[in-house]
C-alpha cells in the first residue's frame, strides 16, 4: 500500500465547452478523511467520479492508490450524489449483487451489519425505502468490498439531522477500524467540520486550498485594526472596511505589527474568504511553505509568533 | 433460485428477471400453442371442412381459418419478436440503468465496466438464443404439419424468417442495437424509439431486398405458363421482340384460338417468362440475410464496447491509439 490514497496532476475535464475541473493538482496521504468542499456546480462531483474510474479525465492525471483509477476500482468505494440503487430489488438482494459484482473482496457479515444498524427490513424493495435508508444501503454496499479509498459524493445531503450523525458514526467508525481513507464532498461546510482532517477547497474548477486543515488554519490570521493600517507584504485573501475599522484574513509572511488584533479564523470562515475571491491565490501542497509548528495538536500555532495575538481555540 | 452461476451474470439475472419470466412464458406458450393447434384444431378444422357441401350452403365456409389465422399469428411474433428484444435492451437493459445512473454503481463495484457490458450482453443473448431455437424447431414442424389448411408458402416475409437460424440474428442483433443506442443517448424512452426505429428499418431494407440476395431464375417458354405453388415468383410478362416487357396488354386478346394467336403476334408477342426463387433458393436466401444481420449484430457490439470504453478509461491507458 503506497502512503499517498488520492493524486492528481494538472487534471482537467471539459464537458462540451466548459471546464468543469482544470488544472487540479493536490496530494492526499492514505488513512485522512478529506473534505471536498466548493459550492455547486464547483467541480467537486467531477473530481470524484474521475477518481472512481467514471470518468476519461481530458488533461493531466489522476492517481488512486498508486495506479490508475481502472487498476484501483476493486479497492475504491463510491457513492455517487443521488445514491443510485436498483428500485425493484430488495436490500437483500441489492447486497448479494454487491457480492456478486465484487468477487473476491465482499464482506457479507460487514454488508449485513451496516445494513442492520438502520433497522431495514431485509425483505424491502429499494423503492420503498427513504432516504436515509438509501443512503445506508448504498453505503453498505461500497463499505462491504473493504475498500482502502471510499469517494462519497454529498453523501449527507437530504438526510435529517439524526441519520446523517448516525451515518457519519458509521464512516468514522470505518476509518478508525480499517484506516480506510475518506474522501466526502459537500456544499455545507459545517457538515464536515470536526470529522475531517484534511481538506480541498474546489472552487471554479480549481483547486483553491489543499492540506490538513489545522495546517491551513493556521496559515491564515483574521485580523482586524484601523482602516488606514498596512497590511505590508502578507498575502491578503480578503479584506473588508467597516468605517474606521478594517478586518482581513491573511496569509502571515512575518510577525504582525501590533497594530494589528490577530485571531485563528474557523474553516467556514477561511472557506467563505476563499469562496467570495475568487483571486486569491490558492494554497496547495506544491506552495505551501509546510508551516514549522504544524501538527502540534491544540491551535497553537499560528506561522507568525506575534505577542499580541489573542488566540482562539476551536471547539 | 440454485443456479451454478455466479458473478456479474447471476447480478444480470436477478436484475431482469421479470423479462426473462416473459421471454420464458412466450416461448412455452407458442410451442404450446403451435402442438394444440396441430394436434387438435387441425382435425376439428379438416371436420368441420369435410362436413361443408361445396355445392350447398356451407355453415362456415371458413373452417380453416380456426387453424390457419392462429398459426399466421405465430409466424408474426416469432419473425418480429426481435422488436421487442430492441426495445427491451434499448431501455431496460441499459438505457435505464445509465438514466438513473445505476450503471455507475455497477461500475463502482469490483468488476470493470466492460466486464459489466460483457455480462449483461452474452446472459441475455444466451438466453435469447436457446429460446429462439426452440421456437424456430417448433414452428418448422408446427408450420408443415398441415400445409393444406394453409394459405402463405415460404417465401412469406414473416415465414420466411421464422423457419431458420435468422430469428436468433435479428434477436441478438436487437439485443447489440439497443445497447448501443442506450449507450450512445443514455435514457432510457429515447433509446427505446431509436433502437426499435433501427431495427425496423433494418428488417424493412432486407425484407425489400431479400430475393437479391441469391441470383433468381429465369423462365421463358413462347406458350404461356402456369407457375408453381412452390415459386416465389418476383417479375413475369411477355417476350417483345427478343426483350422481355411487363405490362403488355395480352390479355386484351379474346376470342377463338386462331383470333387469340393473331392478336398476340399484332402486339408482336414471342413467348412469355418468369423471373422466381425456387424453393431450393430458401437456405441460401436465409443464410446470407442471417449473415448481414449477425455482421450488423458484430458491429454493433463492438462499437457499444468502444464507446463504454473510451468514455471510462482514462487516456493514459489509452494513448497509444490515438495522438
Amino acid at each position: 500500500m503506497t502512503d499517498t490514497a488520492l493524486e492528481a496532476a494538472a487534471l482537467g475535464k471539459r464537458f462540451r465547452r466548459r471546464w468543469a475541473l482544470r488544472d487540479c493538482t493536490f496530494r492526499l496521504p492514505a488513512g485522512r478523511v478529506c473534505a471536498v468542499v466548493g459550492p455547486n456546480g464547483a467541480g467537486k462531483s467531477t473530481l470524484l467520479a474521475l477518481a472512481a474510474g467514471l470518468l476519461a479525465p481530458e488533461d493531466g492525471t489522476v492517481t488512486v492508490l498508486g495506479t490508475d483509477p481502472a487498476s484501483a476500482r476493486a479497492r475504491v468505494g463510491y457513492v455517487a450524489q443521488d445514491k443510485p440503487l436498483y428500485p425493484q430489488l430488495t436490500v437483500a438482494e441489492t447486497l448479494r449483487t454487491g457480492a456478486d459484482l465484487n468477487p473476491g473482496r465482499w464482506d457479507a457479515a460487514a454488508a449485513e451489519r451496516i445494513a442492520a444498524g438502520g433497522d431495514l427490513d431485509p425483505k424491502a424493495r429499494v423503492r420503498s425505502l427513504s432516504g436515509g435508508q438509501r443512503t445506508r444501503v448504498a453505503l453498505a454496499l461500497a463499505l462491504a468490498k473493504r475498500p482502502e479509498l471510499l469517494l462519497l459524493d454529498e453523501p449527507m445531503a437530504d438526510l435529517d439531522p439524526l441519520a446523517r450523525h448516525e451515518l457519519m458514526g458509521v464512516l468514522m467508525v470505518q476509518a478508525a477500524q480499517h484506516g480506510t481513507t475518506i474522501v466526502m464532498s459537500s456544499h455545507v461546510v459545517a457538515e464536515l467540520e470536526g470529522s475531517c482532517d484534511h481538506l480541498l477547497l474546489i472552487g471554479d474548477g480549481r483547486v483553491r486550498l489543499a492540506g490538513e486543515i489545522d495546517d491551513l488554519l493556521a496559515a491564515h490570521t483574521r485580523v482586524s485594526g484601523p482602516a488606514q493600517g498596512s497590511l505590508g507584504d502578507h498575502t491578503v485573501v480578503e479584506s473588508r472596511t467597516t468605517g474606521r475599522q478594517l478586518t482581513a484574513l491573511i496569509r502571515p509572511t512575518g510577525p504582525l505589527s501590533d497594530d494589528w488584533r490577530a485571531s485563528m479564523p474557523t474553516l467556514e470562515e477561511l472557506v467563505l474568504a476563499h469562496l467570495r475571491n475568487p483571486d486569491a491565490p490558492a494554497l496547495t501542497p506544491t506552495q505551501t511553505p509546510s508551516p514549522a509548528e504544524s501538527g502540534s495538536g491544540a491551535a497553537s500555532g499560528s506561522a507568525s509568533g506575534s505577542e499580541s495575538e489573542s488566540e482562539e481555540t476551536r471547539a | 433460485m440454485t443456479t451454478p452461476l455466479t458473478g456479474p451474470p447471476r447480478a444480470v439475472l436477478r436484475l431482469h428477471r421479470t423479462a426473462l419470466i416473459v421471454w420464458g412464458l412466450f416461448v412455452t406458450g407458442t410451442i404450446a400453442g403451435l402442438v394444440w393447434l396441430n394436434t387438435v384444431t387441425a382435425d376439428s378444422a379438416r371436420a368441420k371442412s369435410a362436413r361443408c357441401d361445396p355445392l350447398a350452403y356451407c355453415a362456415d365456409p371458413f373452417a380453416n381459418t380456426s387453424y390457419s389465422a392462429p398459426i399466421s399469428w405465430i409466424s408474426t411474433f416469432i419473425c418480429y419478436g426481435f422488436l421487442a428484444v430492441a426495445a427491451w435492451a434499448g431501455a431496460a437493459l441499459i438505457g435505464r440503468e445509465l438514466e438513473q445512473g445505476t450503471a455507475r454503481l455497477a461500475w463502482t463495484q469490483g468488476v470493470s465496466p466492460a466486464r459489466w457490458l460483457a455480462a449483461k450482453l452474452a446472459v441475455p443473448a444466451l438466453v435469447l438464443t436457446v429460446g429462439g431455437i426452440m421456437l424456430v424447431v417448433a414452428f418448422r414442424w408446427g408450420w408443415a404439419a398441415n400445409r393444406d389448411l394453409m394459405g402463405d408458402d415460404w417465401a412469406f416475409a414473416d415465414v420466411f424468417v421464422a423457419r431458420g437460424p435468422a430469428t436468433v440474428a435479428y434477436a441478438l442483433c436487437a439485443l447489440a442495437v439497443g445497447t448501443l443506442t442506450a449507450l450512445l443517448l443514455r435514457r432510457a424512452l429515447p433509446a427505446l424509439a431509436v433502437s426499435l426505429g433501427a431495427m425496423w428499418t433494418l428488417n424493412f431494407f432486407l425484407e425489400r431486398y431479400r430475393e437479391s440476395f441469391w441470383p433468381t431464375v429465369t423462365r421463358t417458354s413462347p406458350p404461356e405458363f402456369e407457375a408453381s405453388r412452390s415459386w416465389w415468383p418476383l417479375e413475369n410478362g411477355a417476350i417483345i421482340d427478343g426483350r422481355r416487357t411487363q405490362d403488355v396488354p395480352y390479355w386484351e386478346c379474346d376470342g377463338t384460338s386462331a383470333e387469340n394467336e393473331r392478336c398476340l403476334d399484332d402486339l408482336g408477342i414471342t413467348g412469355h417468362y418468369t423471373t422466381y426463387h425456387p424453393q431450393s433458393h430458401y437456405w441460401p436466401l436465409h443464410l446470407v440475410e442471417t449473415g448481414i444481420v449477425l455482421t450488423v449484430a458484430a458491429v454493433a457490439t463492438l462499437i457499444a464496447f468502444r464507446l463504454l470504453r473510451r468514455r471510462t478509461t482514462a487516456p493514459a491507458v489509452r494513448k497509444g491509439a490515438s495522438v
